[in-house]
């Protein structure tokens, strides 16, 4: 144990260096085609926005670490060392105006990854004490309480009781040898306790054993948002230790999109080795019950309704198709939204962005660009996959006085099942 | 017949007074002069006494003296040549043996300080011996020779820039005048060979004006070598168009489109084959199909092969770039394996971060 240090934290960016770092920051042209693909940009014409400027530190601890002239340069005092106050300053560049969305990765024409970067980039403001402090606070409950809300196994215990009740259905916990390990966000077990219900309706049809597990139910992971890949590990190898433990073949990633990052991508990377079991996304199983036949709907949604496609599930996760499958199947009056798909406009609240309280004003802020989305197609419901992305539309429609009812894609799902005696 | 003036000895060869005042214009304009110069030149050209004349030719292919003595007789060109004295010039000259080198000596003495000397044929300094006339090294003789001179007029590539004897590897240690002669002026002709037209529009802007024409850097007349041939060729507009003959019996070649592709050097030689043609005016190399060889620039032959197109670079590109290609690997992945132990040491000197490790000051 030991403070947080700037020397900890350029060490931190000295870990994270790698060859596509070297390579991104050599070939970059200075475009600033990565601007325009920015929300925090767009929506403030603040160029501080524009998400290459927003790794200068990391730029230029390795201009001056890792190149011939900035080693040169920094051994001739000609360029400024990193200092405390500096990230103190990128601070709310890092953190509060990036979701990580990876809008900015999709348009450079070098190819480089600029949200990967970010993402390694807070490794060392983390560890150099300048991660804010709600997203601290997010990261102290998830390791110490087992979610980043504080929600406790007993609050999950009686919304799965009330789950029954509605359903009639049976919640089944550390069920060992089930087929799927159902995991859920702290965001559905408090705010959208429908998608526990339409879980256990959906399985129940489609004839699949299921369970959740007591000591491993919160699919966040604070520690992919923050930046520390330690306290990441640690929570991320709490739920690979208990779908190992219950022998499960595919562990689903809810309605939840940087929960669907850390389990699906970075946990083989965190825990340095294969994964015992395969990782879905909800939509992912979703679509491969319809294929197979086992997802039997009735009736088509009378409003017209689009889909908000979450960044992690769509342009980092690849999850595209198969929504629009499952959105057709329940409606004959979808329509897509401008630039849908792998190029939509994030939410504005997903990378740790809603769990900051600091970038609050800024978040509804850059949310007027889904709202000028929403605002050219006029529908009357709007549908999406990930809980976070969901809490930012409601809360964004709110402020901006639009009334549109958002709604889990998933659920939707469930309520057209065809009713099984 | 040496007292008569130009315009009496073009008389006798029975050339009109208009002909005479239309050479004047076309000199003229040739040179870029004011149309207010044309009477200038026919009045000093009226009253020239024939300049005494010396021409020497050392290492070179007599294909200079070829192509002035090909203009097309009666040509203006050619009488100017009638009115000056050409006092020597073993080629064409008549005497020989040691009568020949008396007719030089005789021409030098009587118009010292005032005679033309004109130069073709690069000299060699690698040894005296390999060039010699009458028992006289080149060097020598050119040393001997400019003294007395007015002026001295480099003719062809060769006696200007050093032309083929000077090609890589040149064997006989071939330079131009102008690496000798320092203390005199001197006018570059080039051209492998040059034009007619050129050699006798020097001449007559010196008989006119008494001095040199305006030069360029090369010490080339401006108001011949002031344009490259691209700038002024008739298929300039194929080339602006990206049509380009591929090969020389492709339907591009056929078309008369522009021959870039093909090796043409016009866009960087400076001539006026484009504008004044060869052979009276007929035609130029391009008119003919042929892409310019680039023949009037410093060290030509040398400038990778007539037929690659001009963004080809020249020299061992692919085996250069395979040294550079080692030796950046090399450095390379010498850089690369320190930045990895610098990556490496950093997660070595890595300390686990626990939630108790965000918070500065707040340690527990």
């Amino acid at each position: 144990m030991s403070a947080p240090t700037l020397q900890k934290g350029l060490n931190a960016f000295a870990e994270q260096i790698d060859a596509p770092i070297a390579s991104f920051f050599s070939s970059c042209v200075h475009c600033g085609m990565c601007a325009d693909a920015c929300l925090f940009y767009t929506e403030t014409g603040n160029p501080k926005y524009t998400p290459i400027h927003k790794l200068e530190p990391l730029r230029r601890f390795w201009k001056q670490e890792y190149t011939l002239m900035g080693r040169l340069k920094k051994a001739l005092g000609l360029s400024k060392a990193i200092s405390d106050e500096e990230l103190e300053e990128w601070k709310e560049l890092l953190y509060n105006s990036c979701t990580l969305c990876g809008r900015c990765s999709m348009v450079c024409p070098v190819g480089n990854d600029l949200a990967y970067m970010i993402r390694k980039t807070r490794e060392g403001m983390a560890a150099s004490g300048h991660a804010p402090i709600d997203l601290v606070g997010a990261s102290n409950r998830s390791v110490t309480i087992g979610s980043p809300m504080g929600v406790r196994l007993p609050a999950l215990q009686a919304q799965s009781r009330k789950a029954a009740k509605e359903t009639g259905l049976d919640i089944p916990f550390d069920q060992v040898g089930a087929e799927y390990l159902i995991l859920l966000s702290s965001m559905e077990i408090m705010n959208y306790p429908e998608y526990l219900q339409a879980i256990a309706k959906i399985f129940k049809q489609a004839g699949k054993t299921w369970t959740l597990a007591s000591d491993a139910f919160e699919a966040t992971n604070s520690g992919i948002q923050i930046g520390v890949s330690d306290i990441a590990r640690e929570l991320v190898s709490r739920v690979v230790n208990a779908a190992e433990k219950l022998q499960v073949k595919t562990v689903i990633s809810p309605e939840c999109g940087h929960a669907y990052t850390a389990i699906r991508w970075d946990a083989p990377n965190l825990m340095g080795r294969k994964l015992g079991f395969k990782v879905r996304h909800i939509l992912e199983v979703l679509e491969d019950f319809r294929q197979s036949g086992l997802l039997k709907t009735e009736g088509l949604e009378e409003s017209k309704i689009t889909f908000h496609d979450p960044c992690q599930i769509a342009r980092r996760g690849g999850v595209i198709d198969e929504p629009r499958h499952l959105l057709n199947l329940v409606s004959n009056n979808f329509v897509e939204m401008n630039d849908h798909g792998k190029m939509n406009w994030c939410c504005g609240a997903g990378g740790g962005v809603s769990a900051n309280e600091e970038a609050h004003e800024i978040k509804i802020k850059v949310f007027n660009r889904k709202v000028t989305q929403l605002k050219e197609l006029k529908v009357d419901t709007l549908v999406t996959a990930c809980a976070n992305c969901r809490i930012q539309l409601e809360e964004g429609l709110e402020e901006y006085q639009i009334d549109l009812p958002v709604v889990g894609l998933t659920e939707m799902i469930a309520e057209h099942l065809v009713e099984t005696k | 017949m040496n007292q008569l003036s130009l315009e009496e000895r073009l008389r006798l060869h029975g050339v009109s007074r208009r002909g005479f005042l239309k050479f004047c214009a076309a000199t003229a304009s040739l040179m870029a002069l004011s149309p207010a110069m044309i009477p200038r030149i026919a009045a000093a050209l009226e009253n020239a006494k024939r300049p005494s004349v010396i021409w020497l030719s050392f290492q070179e292919c007599t294909g200079c003296t070829e192509s002035i003595t090909r203009s097309h007789s009666p040509s203006l060109e050619s009488l100017i040549f009638d009115a000056i004295s050409l006092d020597y010039h073993h080629t064409l000259q008549v005497a020989s043996g040691d009568a020949a080198e008396h007719a030089r000596e005789q021409a030098m003495k009587d118009n010292w300080g005032k005679y033309i000397l004109v130069v073709d044929g690069s000299i060699p300094l690698g040894n005296k011996g390999f060039s010699t006339i009458a028992g006289i090294s080149n060097v020598d003789m050119l040393i001997e020779t400019a003294k007395g001179a007015a002026a001295i007029v480099a003719v062809g590539s060769c006696a200007a820039f050093g032309g083929l004897p000077k090609a890589n590897p040149n064997p006989t240690g071939a330079v131009s005048i102008d690496m000798i002669i320092k203390d005199k002026p001197i006018i570059n002709v080039p051209g492998c060979p040059p034009i007619p037209v050129v050699m006798t529009g020097v001449l007559a802007h010196f008989l006119t004006f008494g001095t040199l024409p305006e030069l360029d850097h090369l010490k080339r007349p401006k108001a011949f070598y002031g344009q490259n041939i691209h700038d002024r060729c008739y298929r300039r507009p194929f080339y602006e168009r990206g049509q380009f003959a591929e090969t020389f019996d492709d339907e591009g070649a056929k078309k008369g489109w522009c021959l870039f592709k093909l090796g043409c050097k016009g866009p960087t030689t400076y001539n006026a084959c484009a504008t004044t043609k060869w052979n009276g005016g007929v035609s130029f190399p391009i008119e003919s199909g042929h892409g310019c060889l680039g023949c009037s620039e410093p060290n030509f032959w040398d400038a990778g092969s007539f037929y690659a197109p001009l963004s080809t670079p020249i020299g061992h590109v692919a085996q250069n770039a395979g040294y550079a290609l080692a030796a950046g690997a090399l450095a390379g992945a010498a850089i690369g394996f320190a930045n990895k132990q610098k990556s490496s040491q950093a997660i070595e000197k890595h300390e686990e971060i626990t939630v108790n490790d965000l918070i500065k000051g707040e340690t527990k």
